[in-house]
């Protein structure tokens, strides 16, 4: 964990009980600097890159090659009224915002960033506990629909439901797979056993599963079904506006960097590879899915929903439990 | 499901109904049980505005009728002036013209290919087909300084003549668009399996719809009815180029963006025909700005990139008409709207909505 490496390192120079507190604080700062960096770099990737395929220019005017547009928008969006329709329940609608952003941060506190000791959180059970964290979020959506008490926010909470488990199902069983080829559900021993082999050449269909089932649990684009801005306007964010969409969007870039480092660390093996330092395969790694999955998102329309249900319950679950059943089969023999 | 379904109001802000369209549909469960159309969100009283200026002034106000299909409403409404004043324009105008139509066909149709790809949630379509879109508005706007509106026509010609080289400029952008609509929009949407299963099997109007509705144009020929003023009752100079009728037979969505791409080739095929055989001569003929219109009865069919447009104007002798009405072809088609909603997706209802390619101006008028 980073908090114990800061720890031994300043060991040395301070007594224990003013340490705890240093690096202590020092951690919360680290986080606060991923929390903060990581949505406006992915942000700022995002947009440059859909602008190169769009040939647009993107961001150009903030900064050196518009870097500092997001952080001027962020700032932007702070200073936004508060706007809160008179029907809309407040309880739920000020608290989901907040809820689920925490739940994406704590997602990207339980991934390793690179090596062994950069995580925030680690956990023996880590994989499971993810799936935890995902399974929540069409709770949130629908308690947020619900409260914001308006048909198209309603339309798109249901979507988002029915997506969601149709989805975690698939993932349920890739990770079900990952722990029976790998022999732990702990992510940093899921890494090490790949130093050889990868997951994804054991595992090519799970692999697929998890690509595009992840991207339908993220609900980006193509998937973004829920939020569909074309059909209903934003979905189940329709009501929110200012800092509270924003936190929204903050946590929308943290999940997908959080995919993407799953996706790199579960199938491509994570820091393993040759010649190169671990840590810069780690990133390559999942930049490569990083710009995979945005590139999806500014080059495909998106399907229906039901369309998008069959697709999940008639082929994404029976193959990665077809790919299950195969890897048991040659475990057994 | 039991129990009532929930009424939701689409529009008229919204952004996917293409200007100020409002639906209001009746849903249950992810059905559209039945869905209406109200327009008249833009209505500004055009046909009104006829009655109080002079022909000649009245062409920007024609402009802003179909605002993404301004220069086809322009050359209507110069012929049916000139029809009714039994001016006979020059050769080289009636050329000019008519390769002015199909590139602002082009235009309305690329426009219309972009948003469709936009409303299935593929933004970078739509901006790919303004990119196309944006060639061909550089030529307009050499030719007559306008964009949008251009204003190029008045009654007896246009303002300008083409300018030095134009025709190479002009090969040279529909070429490149040829090229761009035969591989990179196959890539990205009639080749695209994810397009093919979104805009397939939806939306079905049949040729009983469409004939009862009086739908025209494209939305009408992607129902296997073989039907284009062009061909059937050739203006301007369409009886001298070698063109055909595109049809589709499916009569669903995909059948209805598929006529559109086809008539972009088509209509390249046009402008270049048209582009190498152009005569040389005057522009205009003198007529004076403000004139007497000899008083009668004058109808005058066009084939806009919508549909069939008319113009049906009553004069008095006077110097300003006495009565004008227009028949503008989205209005029709969304008259046969609610009939093709009936039973549909909430999320096809959009798909199916941008299909019948409406516009407001000339709907509401």
């Amino acid at each position: 964990m980073i908090f114990n490496e800061i720890y031994s390192m300043l060991a040395y120079y301070l007594p224990p009980k003013a340490n705890l507190i240093a690096s202590a604080l020092a951690t919360f700062v680290l986080v606060l600097i991923v929390l903060i960096a990581t949505p406006i770099i992915l942000g700022w990737v995002d947009r440059k890159f859909s602008a190169r395929i769009q040939s647009r220019y993107g961001p150009i005017y903030v900064g050196k090659f518009g870097l500092l547009q997001n952080f001027a928008d962020v700032i932007k969006l702070m200073g936004k009224n508060f706007v809160t329709n008179q029907h809309v329940d407040r309880f739920s609608y000020n608290l989901i915002p907040v809820l689920s952003s925490v739940l994406s941060f704590l997602l990207i506190a339980l991934l390793p960033f690179g090596a062994p000791s950069l995580t925030f959180i680690s956990l023996p059970y880590s994989l499971l506990f993810i799936y935890i964290l995902l399974a929540f979020s069409p709770l949130l959506i629908i308690i947020a629909s619900w409260g914001e008490n308006n048909k198209f926010a309603v339309l798109g909470g249901f979507r988002s439901a029915a997506q969601i488990t149709t989805y975690e199902l698939a993932l349920i069983v890739t990770f079900i797979s990952i722990g029976m080829v790998n022999g732990s559900y702990d992510i940093i021993n899921v890494i090490a056993s790949q130093s050889l082999i990868w997951n994804i050449l054991y595992l090519p269909l799970t692999a697929i599963v998890f690509f595009i089932g992840s991207i339908a649990v993220i609900e980006r684009a193509p998937f973004d079904l829920p939020e569909s801005s074309q059909e209903l306007q934003a979905g189940w964010r329709i009501e929110y506006s200012g800092l509270k969409y924003g936190l929204f969007m903050i946590g929308d870039y943290v999940k997908l960097l959080a995919v993407s480092i799953l996706f790199a660390s579960l199938f491509l093996g994570g820091w393993s590879g040759a010649f190169l330092p671990g840590i810069i395969w780690f990133w390559i790694k999942t930049v490569v899915v990083l710009m995979l999955l945005m590139s999806l998102r500014w080059s495909l329309g998106r399907p229906r929903i039901d369309q998008l249900l069959s697709i999940g319950w008639k082929w994404l679950l029976p193959l990665s439990v077809l790919n299950l059943i195969i890897v048991g089969m040659v475990m057994l023999i | 499901m039991e129990g009532k379904g929930i009424e939701l109001n689409v529009g008229p802000v919204h952004p996917a109904t293409h200007g100020v369209l409002k639906l209001v549909a009746d849903i249950e469960g992810d059905t559209v049980k039945n869905a209406k159309v109200e327009i008249g969100f833009l209505h500004r009283g055009k046909e009104k505005i006829a009655e109080l200026r002079y022909f000649n002034s009245y062409f920007p106000i024609v402009d802003k009728l179909d605002y993404v299909g301004a220069l086809n409403w322009e050359i209507l409404w110069a012929s049916t002036v000139e029809k009714a004043m039994n001016l006979e324009i020059n050769d080289r105008v009636k050329y000019i013209r008519a390769v002015m139509a199909e590139i602002q066909r082009i235009m309305s149709h690329l426009v219309y290919i972009g948003s469709f790809g936009q409303d299935l949630g593929n933004l970078t379509f739509f901006i790919w087909a303004l990119r196309e879109r944006e060639l061909l508005m550089d030529i307009v706007e050499e030719i007559s300084g306008g964009r949008l509106a251009p204003m190029y026509n008045r009654v007896g010609g246009v303002f300008y003549d083409f300018t030095d080289g134009i025709a190479d400029k002009i090969n040279a952008a529909i070429s490149k668009i040829e090229e761009k609509v035969k591989k990179e929009y196959k890539a990205m949407t009639y080749g695209n399996s994810l397009f093919i299963m979104r805009s397939k099997g939806i939306g079905f109007m049949s040729q009983k719809v469409i004939k009862e509705n009086g739908v025209t144009g494209p939305n009408m020929r992607a129902s296997g009815i073989k039907r284009d003023l062009r061909k059937d009752e050739p203006y301007l100079v369409y009886d001298k180029v070698d063109f055909e009728i595109i049809t589709e037979n499916d009569s669903d969505v995909y059948a209805r963006f598929m006529v559109r791409v086809r008539e972009i080739l088509e209509s390249i095929k046009i402008i270049r025909q048209l582009l190498k055989d152009m005569p040389r001569g005057d522009t205009k003929i003198s007529a004076p700005w403000i004139m007497k219109v000899p008083a009668g009865y004058t109808l005058v069919r066009h084939e806009m990139s919508k549909g069939e447009g008319a113009m049906f104007l009553v004069t008095d002798g006077g110097l300003k008409p006495y009565r004008l009405k227009i028949r503008s072809p989205s209005f029709y088609s969304l008259q046969a709207l609610p009939l093709v909603l009936e039973g549909c997706k909430v999320a096809d209802a959009f798909v199916i909505t941008a299909s019948m390619d409406p516009v407001m101006g000339e709907v509401d008028r």
